[in-house]
């Protein structure tokens, strides 16, 4: 007979198969029989802590980094691990850099083995809630107590753009760095606007008008991507209602309260883009084409809006034409009118890019070292520069070349000052994602109305506050 | 096409597609109109991949302006963009190695446990059967977790012959299930002769029945291939050492640019890399089959 | 003789099985355990809770309507995959050239024989990108196709269809399993004895009535395992899914039981729950897997 395996006596063999058979039997130990580290107490790597040394890094202790492969790339981040090693020469520092973050990472969260840092990002990432829940990550707040790389009378916690702390917090702890600080508005080409005479609209009314204008001149006023991102066109009508009604607007909604959809002004909100789709503002065909193909319309003139996040310009890099500059430009979503609560100028904006340190990693001070470090000028002004993006670090784009986006994202955020806000309730509820694409796709290629769209998101609303195995987070 | 160079033995070649005459049914009308069908077919196959390659010399911006015309110019620097990023000249002897090695692994061991299933009665037979089609249905993900610890105390974790092994008994139910009922359609009298001759039933097994199966076992090993050398989520789990990833582990990367990063000529690029030295040899092989064919079938 | 044969069959069975039970079934087994808890998956922590999750599974109205999904694909993929790979197998392998039925296809054969195999090569990952461009509604092929030859009524937005965006998904199914399935009957059909064939021109048949009488009941084992293996692949669908319509089509009417149980374990951290979904689905495979097998009375050994 053909010996399964060479290079491994019988002997060997069996006894391990015996290992393997122990964890055959059901219930037997399934996970507790799991090798090391199964629910036992993890002890990490702890150094001297000192001045220079604020959070007690082992100074050779190996340092395990995992980072998403995707939009931002990797290469940011082997300049943070030069830094790293810079002052910990003798750590080693272990880079990974993958697209699959849940499949690959979970077996290493239940065994015990995670990595000390880990970018939990992209269509494959671990849920925030499932980890949080889990009490899998370490509480970041000795990084925030911290001085920070740069200048020690300065904590982290003072150099962070606001926003970020909150939207890294649950419950009282901070546990992610969302270090990428992301901003959601209208998208256009400048000089196509400059070109045809078009004002950027800052009310509702004007939107409207100008909508008219653009479709009668053969171009189709808003494309979206309706297979798998209807849910980028919600800035538009949320944002739209949290303008006009103010803050409480969103936080009722993330309250999971009952009637949070239903409010005067989310109501109104929604029938403004319910009668857009009627009036054919949306690029015809948009429902069939995925976001990509609908951004590469959109650039191609076909289209004269986009609603997106800030990250649109990296990910379309590679479709500006050659010698043209498309120059795009961001707009503030318009209010509904001039009585509104919140100035026209106010923005969303919310951290993404989720850095996280496990709770059980082998290293978990040096994990948190490793986001200081991250945060310092010199770590998030490379980022910057490297992505074109803006870090959630307070003047880490200042003095670095600016793109058309990012000139126009600065002047926009400058423009809004305080007036920012946010929404949580994607990240505290993971069912809402598909459920918002789902239902606002119906919105948009006028399956359903604004009443069939706001009655589905509140009978999940209702359906998740009711629900005592969701762990409830509220604002 | 003039790929068909055979000569049909003691036939004088004839025309086809001209009305039979001497044919009472099947006339030519049919005969064209099939042939009519295979070309269709032909180039809906041919037609997608080739529209790959071009595609992958496109840039970005040009895929989706001018999907279907030819580059107006030629980026190469999309390949080398594919042949970074996703490592492939490494990956591709990594999953080389793992795949080769897997596929005649098992099509040995799926031939014999096929053989034994089809041409044998005994006790827990059906039992056996049932449990091998039971693997093929359980969606694979919900496994990983228990498979990565049992691969771990094997202390297989990141290693080419674990991977080999776990992808050998992933690929058994497939196996033994089309190379059972392979085994099923050949017919029994020359085993039952050879063992009057005094054959052992492994002798019987080893000449007689594995030569009459080669149709079936170089078919089903085809497609074992292919499929082995696209599995994915094994190799994520169970190899993690990325000096070890396998090329779908590469290819991986560059959906993730397409996807993230607009960056669409490259996955074809890598798709290109990727897939045309395997369809080479494919292409090669095939002839040798065909001819390996003539002579092992049945007289 | 009896010993000789039981020896001979374990000899034969030990070490595949012992493959296969260690790193197939133990595993497998973990996850119906699994299936009986609330894991949530990232942890070691979970609590044994009986058949609950199977309790709510039958009252889950969208694991129901991702099932129909399946169900859909299961009833016309297979049905239309087998009969192309049937005609072109036969048309390449038995349909010859006159006076030589049952040896050798019509001219070209060897060219398709290779050509067939392509769409099978073409990972699905890419094949959903490609046919993604296809069914573009502005750009792609298929609408520009029907602009020119004067369909334009015809034209819509594949994927963004309610109606439309399942058989779309379909079509790239059947393009991409034909190959395999060509290879499965040609090589089945190379096996045949070709003395039968002769003997059947010899008494006059023709192409359909050969094929009809004498090829496809020949064939039947593998027809009928290929006819399980694809609705067992139909069953899944994962992959293709995934890239083109990634979060469940235009109003969730292409979204099936492996995506569904794809983002209740990972997405929602529903890995109990997502495990009773994957035990439920398996024993439905099973169950057609047997219907098919017993319905051929004619299967000459009894399984």
């Amino acid at each position: 007979m053909n010996r399964p395996r060479p290079g491994l006596d019988r002997r060997q063999f069996l006894q391990r198969l015996a290992a393997a058979g122990l964890l055959t039997v059901p219930g037997a130990g399934l996970l507790s029989a799991c090798a090391t580290g199964g629910g036992g107490t993890t002890t990490s790597a702890q150094g001297e802590v000192s001045a220079q040394n604020p959070l007690g890094v082992a100074a050779d202790a190996p340092l395990d980094v995992v980072i998403f492969n995707g939009g931002y790339g990797d290469e940011y981040a082997r300049f943070h691990q030069e830094l790293y090693k810079g002052r910990y020469s003798n750590a080693n520092v272990k880079h990974s850099a993958t697209v699959d973050i849940a499949p690959e990472m979970q077996p290493r969260f239940v065994s015990g083995n995670p990595p000390d840092v880990l970018d939990d990002s992209g269509a494959q990432k671990i849920e925030y809630a499932t980890l949080v829940s889990e009490n899998q990550l370490a509480d970041l707040g000795p990084l925030l107590d911290a001085p920070s790389w740069d200048d020690p009378n300065v904590p982290v916690r003072d150099t962070l753009l606001p926003g970020v702390i909150e939207q890294g917090t649950f419950g009282d702890k901070f546990l992610i760095l969302n270090y990428v600080y992301e901003t959601y508005a209208i998208w256009y080409s400048k000089p196509l606007f400059d070109q045809r005479g078009w004002q950027v609209p800052t009310t509702w009314d004007e939107l409207m008008a100008l909508c008219a204008q653009i479709k009668a001149a053969g171009i189709a006023p808003f494309a979206y991507g309706g297979t798998n991102a209807a849910d980028y066109v919600l800035d538009l009508n949320l944002g739209a209602a949290i303008k006009q009604g103010g803050l409480d607007v969103v936080r009722r909604i993330d309250n999971l309260e009952p009637g949070a959809w239903t409010q005067d002004t989310v109501l109104a909100a929604t029938q403004g883009v319910e009668k857009m789709v009627r009036d054919g503002y949306f690029m015809p065909g948009s429902e069939g084409l995925k976001h990509t193909e609908a951004q590469a319309q959109w650039m191609e003139g076909q289209a004269a809006f986009y609603v997106s996040g800030s990250w649109l310009e990296n990910e379309m890099k590679s479709f500006t034409k050659p010698g043209q500059d498309f120059g795009m430009a961001m707009a503030p979503v318009p209010v509904l009118d001039s009585s509104a609560a919140m100035p026209v100028e106010a923005l969303r904006t919310q951290p993404a890019e989720a850095f996280m340190v496990p709770a059980r990693a082998a290293n978990v001070n040096g994990g948190m070292e490793y986001l200081r470090i991250m945060l310092s000028k010199e770590g998030a002004g490379r980022f910057a520069e490297l992505t074109a993006s803006v870090p959630g670090v307070k003047g880490a784009t200042d003095g670095i070349e600016k793109t058309p986006a990012l000139d126009s994202l600065s002047a926009g955020l400058d423009a809004a000052g305080s007036n920012v806000f946010n929404w949580q309730f994607r990240t505290w509820y993971s069912p809402y994602s598909q459920l918002l694409k789902t239902e606002l796709g119906n919105l948009l290629a006028g399956r359903s109305d604004a009443a069939g769209f706001l009655a589905a998101m509140q009978a999940e609303t209702d359906r998740l506050a009711a629900d005592a195995n969701v762990t409830k987070y509220s604002r | 096409m003039s790929i068909d160079t055979r000569t049909p033995v003691a036939e004088a070649p004839r025309q086809a597609g001209k009305p039979g005459a001497g044919r009472p049914t099947g006339p030519g009308g049919l005969h064209t109109a099939g042939q009519g069908l295979l070309v269709v077919w032909a180039l809906l196959c041919v037609v997608p991949l080739l529209w790959a390659v071009l595609t992958s010399f496109k840039s970005d911006r040009e895929i989706f302006l001018n999907p279907w015309g030819l580059p107006s110019e030629w980026h190469f620097e999309n390949f080398v963009r594919a042949w970074t990023s996703a490592n492939i000249g490494r990956y591709f002897i990594n999953s080389a190695i793992v795949v080769c090695s897997a596929v005649v692994l098992v099509m040995l061991l799926g031939a014999m446990v096929s053989y034994v299933l089809a041409r044998y009665e005994f006790r827990g037979r059906n039992l056996i059967y049932y449990t091998l089609i039971a693997g093929m249905t359980f969606p694979l993900f919900l496994a990983l977790v228990p498979l990565f610890f049992v691969v771990q105390n094997l202390g297989l974790l990141d290693t080419y012959h674990g991977l080999v092994l776990v992808y050998t008994a992933y690929a058994l139910p497939f196996t033994v299930f089309f190379l059972t009922s392979f085994f099923r359609t050949l017919p029994g009298e020359l085993v039952e002769a050879a063992m009057l001759d005094g054959c052992s039933h492994a002798g019987a097994f080893f000449r007689i029945m594995l030569p009459l199966a080669r149709p079936g076992i170089i078919s089903v090993g085809i497609l074992n291939f292919f499929g082995l050398w696209n599995q994915f989520l094994l190799p994520l789990v169970l190899m993690r050492d990325q000096e070890r990833y396998v090329l779908s582990q590469g290819l991986a990367v560059l959906t993730a640019n397409q996807g993230y990063r607009s960056d669409w000529s490259a996955l074809f690029a890598g798709l290109v890399i990727a897939v045309l030295p395997v369809l080479a040899v494919y292409v090669t092989f095939q002839r040798r089959i065909q001819e390996g064919l003539g002579t092992g079938a049945l007289k | 003789m009896r010993y000789g044969k039981y020896r001979f069959i374990a000899s034969f069975l030990a070490v595949p099985l012992l493959l296969y039970i260690v790193f197939v079934v133990s595993p497998y087994v973990q996850a119906v355990y699994i299936s009986m808890t609330d894991w949530r998956g990232f942890s070691a922590e979970r609590n044994f809770i009986g058949l609950a999750n199977y309790a709510e599974l039958a009252g889950d109205t969208r694991f129901w309507s991702a099932m129909w999904h399946n169900a859909l694909l299961l009833i016309v993929v297979p049905v239309v995959t087998l009969a192309i790979a049937l005609f072109l197998a036969t048309m390449t392998t038995l349909a010859g050239r006159r006076g030589s039925v049952g040896r050798g296809g019509v001219a070209g054969s060897r060219f398709y024989q290779i050509v067939f195999v392509f769409p099978y090569v073409v990972p699905l990952v890419i094949a959903g990108v490609l046919y993604q461009f296809f069914y573009n509604p502005q750009a792609g092929l298929l609408n520009g196709l029907l602009r020119l030859v004067g369909f334009e009524w015809l034209a819509r937005p594949w994927l963004g269809d309610t109606t439309f965006a399942l058989p779309a998904v379909m079509a790239v199914l059947i393009w991409a399993f034909v190959g395999f399935y060509f290879v499965v009957f040609s090589s089945a059909m190379k096996s045949l004895p070709s003395d039968v064939f002769e003997a059947a021109v010899l008494d006059g048949a023709g192409r359909v009535r050969t094929f009809r009488h004498i090829t496809l009941p020949m064939l039947r084992d593998s027809v009928q395992t290929s006819y399980i293996y694809l609705g067992i692949m139909m069953l899944d669908c994962f992959t293709l899914l995934q890239v083109m319509l990634p979060d469940g089509g235009p109003d969730r009417s292409t979204e099936v039981v492996a995506q569904y149980l794809y983002r209740m374990a990972f997405t929602e951290g529903r890995f109990g729950y997502a495990s009773a979904i994957g035990v439920a689905l398996c024993l439905l495979t099973l169950v057609l897997a047997v219907v098919v097998l017993r319905m051929d009375r004619r299967a000459r050994v009894e399984f």
